[in-house]
């Protein structure tokens, strides 16, 4: 095991950039998501860092290596493919043992290492069968064992259950945040699916248009976003925004007048720019509340068991979602009034950088 | 019938009626198939019943489509008055190099023009394109000198190396590789696998259909091609078997039942290879003529 370290990596093809320099310290035996919209270059850097596209500036260190001009089979890392790619005309043992072939390792040992990783996925009873013989759960099983038996620095996982229905697609990032735990490896998974990223990550790399723009914990990443795009991309229902008409001081703290209502914040106003600012509110932060600062009407009501969300048409003819119990009892139409809670407020410059409620 | 079954039949669907109608465009057009397949089988028919029979009743007036008796004396003088053993060998020895050759090149080729990234690569698939739109025919000439200048002309390198240049095989190969999802080639990078063993042990046997395929139609090409290997050979002992067979006609004057002989062994071979691989034969033409198999 090793920590992963990228220095100022950037990638272009031709004249379109698609990565820009980009740094990142990845802990040994650390849990890595990179997030991030369709496009934004998480899987190319994933790519890079498994030697499958080049890089055209920086460096990339597995360890005390650095590894950036190696060949892929070099570099110590085993890589988990979104469609799997599992070879079709080998049989579950020779799809696993391929790689272990090639750098000379001793048959008993490929069968010893086979053998083991088999029994931790429970896929003992397929080793003769073919990748066309197997359900989509179990073919995903084959390749994260054709990765464990090369017992790499790192693992890295490329969308790797898109493939699966949706009940297998929770069990297996739950066997998979247990496979972690078990091998306390390395692991980098990419994904544009936010539930997996906040369930699976000990850290989140938030990327879009080429560059991270916050490294965090999921809490971190959902509390205190770094960025707007941040705030909106992470988070379901998405963050409310609402221009800010109005800043003014109360105590030290930000008192910003929006959607027609005055809301007092905890955000310190000191350092908050003069120009144009934008209020977010998370809907789990905007409660029913007798005399709350908004007021509005019901247009639409979600219930999703243990909680409802609330669609409501301010005064000022915005629309923001709200939170309410899970057996609320308010209907569509009803006026309601709202509250936000003062430490899950947060407000953004022009630029799209965040300030936050302490 | 009983008074129930009455309604039933009544209530028989149009469509299962019309299936249990004769099909008159059908049958017109399987008529017209077999006239064509029969007028195709009967030259191979006759030069077969020809061979078996006695010289005076193949110049017998009169159509005689069964020998009266069945004679394999042309068989056995072609067995042992020509070299046609000879011309077996050099056909199968030739024939199965040229294939050899042809297909682990050929997918060499193709690999390298679909999944690296070389300069160059464009330029080299269009110079291959071009090499398609030249037939064999045109390049004789040349091939001819380069041969003899090289001494090889009369030798088995001399019939089999202008033979090795088949751009066909390169650009089905290539259109294979190029939908085969780049994963798998990925996966066997990350596995530590070169460029040969990712085509040996991961494309190639990915699907061994095309290979057999190609390897069947490029060896049924070489054991018939006639036009390079008579200019070539010159010699009986290095010529290969539709070669041999013009000297059987040479030697003896026109003697039907002997020619037809000859025929008949050299394209004996051919037969049992089509028979044995007919599905992989026909993918194999049709693959070549660019429809997906």
């Amino acid at each position: 095991m090793a920590d992963i370290v990228l220095s100022e990596v950037s990638k272009s093809y031709g004249a379109v950039s698609v990565l820009e320099r980009v740094s990142m310290h990845i802990k040994s035996g650390e849990f890595i998501v990179f997030l991030g919209p369709s496009g934004c270059g998480k899987s190319t850097l994933l790519r890079m860092i498994a030697g499958l596209e080049e890089v055209n500036d920086g460096e990339i260190r597995i360890g005390e290596r650095r590894v950036d001009q190696l060949p892929p089979g070099q570099r110590g890392v085993a890589m988990v493919f979104q469609n799997y790619a599992l070879y079709p005309h080998m049989t579950v043992r020779e799809n696993m043992s391929f790689g272990l072939q090639n750098v000379g390792t001793d048959k008993a040992e490929i069968g010893r290492r086979v053998d083991e990783a088999a029994r931790m996925l429970e896929i003992t009873a397929l080793l003769e069968r073919r990748p066309a013989q197997l359900s989509g759960g179990q073919r995903q099983r084959v390749a994260i064992g054709r990765a464990i038996v090369r017992e790499p620095a790192a693992f890295l996982l490329d969308e790797p259950l898109s493939n699966l229905d949706a009940s297998l697609r929770v069990r297996t990032r739950v066997e998979l945040a247990q496979l972690h735990q078990r091998l306390k490896t390395t692991m980098i998974f990419v994904t544009h699916d936010q539930i997996e990223a906040m369930t699976l990550a000990d850290r989140i790399v938030v990327m879009n248009n080429r560059k991270i723009e916050q490294i965090g914990t999921p809490m971190e990443v959902y509390s205190r976003p770094a960025s707007r795009f941040v705030a909106a991309f992470v988070g379901s229902p998405a963050m409310n925004f609402m221009p800010v008409t109005a800043l003014a001081e109360q105590n030290g703290r930000a008192v910003v007048t929006t959607g027609g209502s005055v809301i007092v914040t905890n955000i310190a106003s000191a350092g908050l720019p003069s120009g144009e600012l934008t209020f977010g509110v998370r809907p789990d932060a905007l409660r029913v509340a007798p005399n709350g600062s908004f007021s509005g009407t019901i247009e639409l009501i979600e219930r999703l068991g243990d909680r409802t969300l609330l669609h409501v048409r301010l005064l000022d003819g915005s629309l923001v979602v709200a939170e309410d119990v899970g057996k609320s009892q308010l209907q569509t139409g009803s006026p309601v009034s709202l509250a936000a809670d003062g430490d899950g407020t947060h407000l953004f410059d022009a630029a799209g950088v965040a300030y936050h409620a302490d | 019938m009983s008074a129930d079954a009455i309604p039933q039949s009544r209530a028989i669907p149009d469509r299962v009626r019309r299936d249990r109608a004769i099909d008159v465009g059908g049958l017109i057009l399987s008529a017209i198939t077999i006239v064509f397949a029969l007028a195709a089988f009967f030259p191979i028919y006759w030069a077969v019943i020809t061979s078996f029979k006695s010289e005076s009743e193949v110049i017998a007036s009169g159509l005689s489509l069964w020998p009266k008796r069945l004679n394999i004396e042309a068989y056995q003088h072609i067995w042992n008055n020509t070299r046609i053993g000879y011309w077996y060998i050099n056909s199968l020895v030739t024939s199965a190099l040229i294939t050899a050759i042809v297909i682990v090149s050929s997918a060499g080729c193709a690999y390298a023009l679909s999944q690296l990234d070389f300069p160059g690569r464009r330029v080299i698939y269009v110079l291959i394109l071009a090499c398609f739109m030249v037939p064999m025919q045109a390049l004789i000439v040349n091939h001819f000198v380069l041969m003899a200048q090289f001494k090889l002309l009369n030798t088995w390198p001399g019939i089999i190396l202008p033979q090795l240049i088949v751009p066909v095989v390169i650009i089905v190969y290539k259109q294979f590789f190029d939908s085969v999802p780049k994963e798998y080639r990925e996966a066997a990078q990350m596995d530590s696998a070169g460029p040969f063993k990712i085509l040996f042990r991961i494309y190639l046997p990915m699907n061994w259909g095309i290979t057999s395929a190609l390897a069947i139609i490029t060896f049924i090409g070489a054991w018939n091609a006639f036009l390079w290997p008579f200019l070539a050979a010159t010699g009986e002992a290095t010529m290969t078997v539709p070669v041999g067979i013009t000297q059987v006609k040479d030697a003896y004057g026109i003697v039907y039942a002997r020619l037809m002989a000859s025929a008949v062994m050299a394209g004996l071979p051919v037969a049992v290879v089509y028979l044995l691989f007919q599905r992989r034969v026909t993918q194999a033409i049709m693959l070549s003529a660019g429809v997906k198999g």
